[in-house]
């Protein structure tokens, strides 16, 4: 269990590291995005564990999780210019269509996120219940946007 | 697509032409009829919520309580053409008020109108048909004590020869049938039976999964042999997944990570749900966590759908 949590953290971690530098690191958006929602993912996978208790639940951990949604909150919105609906992707035309509602739900991803980090402070929630207050509503935001945004798979 | 069309429509017009008598709406047997007792409201919201009419019914986006105003309107633009869904609220003038329960059973289970007419089936009667009659009435009851909306919903865009409703009474023959899709539970896995049973009852009938998660063959029928193998999606693109315990899939689900999708919306790996299936997951996240591990027991035991979407 021990040895899960610290490869989460890890990932995680790199996770944040790779949403400040893919702006350098790669010219292709899709591949930058893909980078991006992959760390949102590690981050909702060392959150859930938490709440189901199948990882005990830590205080840093938890910031790290929630610190991950919100560097991702503020950039995954950049990364879908004009022209990258096509190729391996699966986001729906509905994100070009209807830029304003997409916006919107990113507007929602990073409200949730910020709030999270307030009540996260310098050294995380202090305990399980604290964090699945702060961390719920940042969960609720990724199928409001997939119910319209992702392509069905 | 332009040969299923013409297959279809040679279908609908022999069934509207020739075969007159083979294309009459059927009912429930007056025996039926008469065993009916009024229902339970509060029972009959579970059934509600099992049955996902508020995803087609309310309008689009609904969220919370404007679930519960049934006024219609969504439009599912299919290879036949739109369908937009009636307004089924209580109201007498413009939904199913004014219906008996006998009425509204023939609508659930037979795919008929009061008035006699056959329903497209992209009214799903043809899950609901294995419905119990208990639980038709409930729902029947708890609908009645949802507000009334006022308008009709649009008609129905369909050209010819989907346009002729006769015709659909053929198709019934073919492919209403209530019987269970999967008569027993399927692999070595470990079950409950009753459980089992429980969730076979939930997916195949109210629930109506395997009317998207099952392909179709050109006469727009599902193909049981490839039940929950995936499709095309029906509206819209991309793909509806196969949800058969197939392995290198679904089958590495475990029946918990199935419950807890269903309660929370995360995939074992923390993907979140998406598209249309938000709505179901919703809807599943309201009844009692026995249904959710009763619909996962059943999706573990059924035949695995090797090469499904």
């Amino acid at each position: 269990m021990r040895v899960i949590q610290n490869t989460l953290i890890i990932g995680i971690v790199a996770g944040v590291a790779a949403t400040a530098s893919v702006a350098q690191a790669s010219d292709d958006p899709i591949q930058s995005r893909q980078a991006i929602m992959a760390s949102v993912g590690a981050a909702a996978g060392l959150a859930g564990g938490m709440m189901k208790g199948e990882i005990p639940y830590n205080p840093v951990a938890g910031k790290a999780a929630i610190a991950t949604m919100r560097a991702a909150s503020v950039n995954f919105g950049d990364y879908f210019p004009a022209g990258s609906d096509a190729g391996k992707t699966d986001a729906a035309a509905k994100i070009w269509d209807d830029a304003d509602g997409f916006k919107a739900q990113m507007a929602k991803f990073a409200g949730a996120s910020e709030n999270a980090m307030k009540v996260a402070g310098k050294n995380g929630p202090a305990d399980l219940d604290a964090f699945k207050a702060a961390f719920g509503p940042v969960f609720g935001t990724c199928k409001a946007c997939h119910e319209g945004y992702r392509k069905k798979n | 697509m332009k040969k299923l069309l013409i297959a279809v429509g040679i279908l609908a017009v022999v069934g509207g032409g020739i075969g007159w008598g083979l294309s009459a709406p059927t009912r429930l047997s007056d025996a039926e009829v008469a065993s009916l007792k009024d229902g339970s409201p509060v029972k009959g919201e579970m059934v509600f919520w099992a049955g996902g009419c508020a995803s087609c019914h309310a309008t689009k986006g609904a969220k919370d309580h404007d679930l519960l105003k049934l006024g219609g309107g969504l439009r599912l633009e299919t290879p036949f053409g739109v369908f937009v869904a009636p307004n089924i609220s209580s109201s007498d003038e413009d939904g199913i008020g004014g219906w008996s329960l006998a009425d509204f059973a023939n609508a659930m289970t037979h795919g008929t109108s009061p008035e006699g007419e056959n329903y497209y089936p992209a009214f799903p009667f043809t899950s609901y048909a294995r419905m119990s009659l208990g639980d038709v009435s409930d729902l029947h009851a708890y609908l009645n004590t949802l507000p009334a909306v006022d308008g009709k919903a649009a008609n129905h865009e369909l050209g010819f020869p989907f346009n002729i409703r006769r015709g659909l009474g053929l198709w019934k023959r073919l492919f209403l049938d209530p019987a269970p899709v999967i008569s027993a539970p399927a692999g070595g896995a470990e079950y409950d039976q009753a459980l089992w049973e429980r969730g076979r009852y939930l997916v195949e009938g109210p629930g109506h999964c395997g009317e998207c998660h099952t392909a179709r063959d050109v006469a727009g029928g599902l193909i049981l042999a490839d039940w929950l193998g995936g499709a095309p999606a029906p509206t819209g693109d991309g793909k509806i997944p196969n949800i058969s315990p197939v392995d290198g899939g679904f089958g590495s689900w475990s029946a918990s990570d199935i419950a807890y999708y269903l309660e929370s919306g995360f995939t074992p790996d923390y993907d979140s749900v998406g598209g249309e299936m938000v709505h179901v997951q919703e809807n599943m996240a309201r009844l009692p966590a026995t249904d959710r591990d009763a619909i996962a027991a059943y999706l573990k035991a059924i035949p695995p759908v090797v090469g499904g979407s």
